[in-house]
């Protein structure tokens, strides 16, 4: 009998000490690394947003890495697994997906790790400490104004959008639509996705041209789409017929408007965001924990008229 | 015999238990009643238009006042009467004042509103946050996704189209007077207020 007693204490003893093992490796994530967790660093975009964030955190005397979720939620997943296995200190977290991508910021945080999502949303209120977002919609309103006053309100246009699963797809789309959907005049004839892919987006444009022979404007939700739209539409001998706007902000983009190729795209400022986000990571491990659940940063709308004042430096 | 009854009473069990462990719904309505309620951005403005515009207009500052001392020091008109989103240098805020129509414009009217201030009261392109965020009364923080947030704009300018705007373009001729109320946006930037727009979300003209 004392002998199962002994027995019973003993198990007793090892399930306590496993359970406050792994509550102290959960809640006080001891190590000075921050993981910078970029949906994709096959868009010069995102590296740019990537390295000021790390650069940033370095700066703030952290370690930092750099983690490519190739537009994959499950190698997204993997990374985050081992960031918590590993215990870093705070993610710095632009996701691929605005629902999948809450399991894992969710993960993180019962492993008391701090997520700060940068430029791209997730679906909760309460799962990132802070976002970090773009102003999107706000944007593509603009755009959207301009796109309305450089087709004299009429005329047929092409929509090329980015990854579905992307809210700042819908944003962009969603704020473009809120204006030029007022003028009954101005007919959409196509609308594809090109995930954000330059490559995909002079695909989707070539066959959108066989099909629809009559386009005066293509409106692209980021800037890689619509150089590759232009792209596709000088091999057709169209580049002065048909109009191409973009997103983002993006040098070849900025030089294509001052060049006459790009019609008009809007500013966004990743540095700002990467740099704001590292700056807000340390003031939590610090022991900051009031945040406002989003903040949005303007964007800026580049036209011919003001292209000067954002031309990249040579 | 007693050991087939066990056996039928233990199958009996089991099957209690396996009924009582599990439930079958409609995957469609399992869904529906799960998912988190729709948020019905049309149904927030109308709301928003009832209770909280009201307080909005009556607190808003005078247009005269307001020029004049954008003119003198724009920093205090930001601090005291503006709102703003996020990291921006675009400052939202409601005004409202009287003033004579000088001329209908395509896309507004052109009123004077004192000595030497004429403002635009827009009659199209009712698009942007000027009212959303110009109120100071729609927390960012209350919404699940940017997308929600967006939408509430939309609304609210789709309601001051249809209560304000629409009267304006087929009712104001040059030379009536005018009672507004509505809301603007001032760049950091680019201060000048001599062609400050302003979105109407109340006007009164002079026959009415």
């Amino acid at each position: 009998m004392k002998r199962q007693k002994l027995i019973k204490l003993i198990f007793l003893l090892i399930i306590l000490s496993g359970t406050f093992a792994c509550s102290r490796k959960h809640n006080n994530p001891s190590s000075n690394k921050i993981a910078v967790v970029i949906s994709t660093l096959n868009n010069p975009w995102f590296v740019v947003l990537a390295e000021s964030a790390a650069q940033k955190a370095k700066d703030l005397g952290y370690e930092a890495q750099i983690f490519d979720s190739q537009n994959d939620p499950a190698k997204e997943a993997e990374h985050f697994d081992n960031i918590v296995a590993m215990g870093y200190s705070a993610i710095l977290f632009n996701p691929t997906d605005a629902d999948g991508s809450v399991l894992n910021v969710k993960r993180a945080k019962t492993a008391g790790i701090p997520t700060f999502c940068m430029d791209r949303e997730i679906n909760s209120q309460d799962a990132a400490t802070t976002q970090l977002l773009s102003d999107n919609f706000t944007g593509c309103v603009k755009l959207g104004q301009y796109f309305v006053k450089q087709m004299n309100k009429k005329g047929n246009y092409v929509e090329i959008f980015g990854l579905v699963g992307d809210n700042n797809t819908w944003n962009r789309s969603g704020g473009f639509h809120s204006v030029v959907d007022e003028f009954p005049e101005l007919k959409m004839v196509a609308r594809q996705s090109a995930d954000f892919d330059r490559n995909k987006a002079m695909d989707v444009m070539e066959t959108i041209m066989q099909a629809q022979p009559e386009i005066d404007a293509v409106f692209c939700g980021n800037d890689a789409m619509a150089m590759g739209a232009y792209q596709a539409v000088l091999a057709a001998g169209k580049a002065d017929k048909i109009k191409v706007f973009g997103f983002d902000g993006a040098d070849d983009a900025i030089q294509g408007i001052a060049d006459g190729k790009i019609a008009a795209t809007v500013m966004q400022f990743p540095v700002l965001m990467a740099q704001t986000s590292a700056v807000l990571a340390d003031e939590y491990i610090k022991g900051k924990r009031d945040f406002d659940t989003k903040t949005p940063v303007e964007v800026i709308l580049v036209t011919p008229e003001n292209v000067n004042k954002y031309l990249p430096k040579k | 015999m007693n050991k087939t009854i066990k056996y039928i009473v233990g199958i009996v069990v089991l099957i209690l238990v396996l009924y009582f462990s599990f439930d079958i719904q409609k995957l469609d309505a399992y869904k529906a009643a799960h998912s988190q309620v729709q948020f019905d951005a049309s149904e927030f403005a109308q709301n928003f238009w009832e209770t909280q515009l009201p307080e909005c207009i009556n607190d808003a500052p005078e247009i005269n006042a307001v020029t004049k001392q954008m003119e003198l020091n724009p920093e205090i008109v930001f601090q005291n009467h503006a709102h703003k989103l996020g990291i921006s240098k675009t400052h939202y805020l409601f005004v409202k004042g009287s003033g004579t129509i000088e001329s209908v414009e395509d896309e507004f009217l052109l009123v004077r509103t004192g000595e030497n201030t004429n403002i635009q009261i827009a009659t199209d392109f009712i698009f942007g946050n000027a009212v959303r965020d110009g109120s100071g009364k729609v927390d960012i923080n209350k919404f699940v996704n940017m997308t929600d947030f967006n939408n509430v704009s939309v609304a609210l300018n789709k309601l001051a189209k249809e209560k304000v705007v629409s009267r304006l373009q087929k009712s104001a001729k040059a030379g009536m007077t005018i009672e507004f109320a509505g809301a603007a946006e001032i760049n950091e930037k680019n201060s000048d207020v001599t062609t400050l727009r302003i979105i109407p979300v109340n006007a009164k003209l002079s026959d009415e």
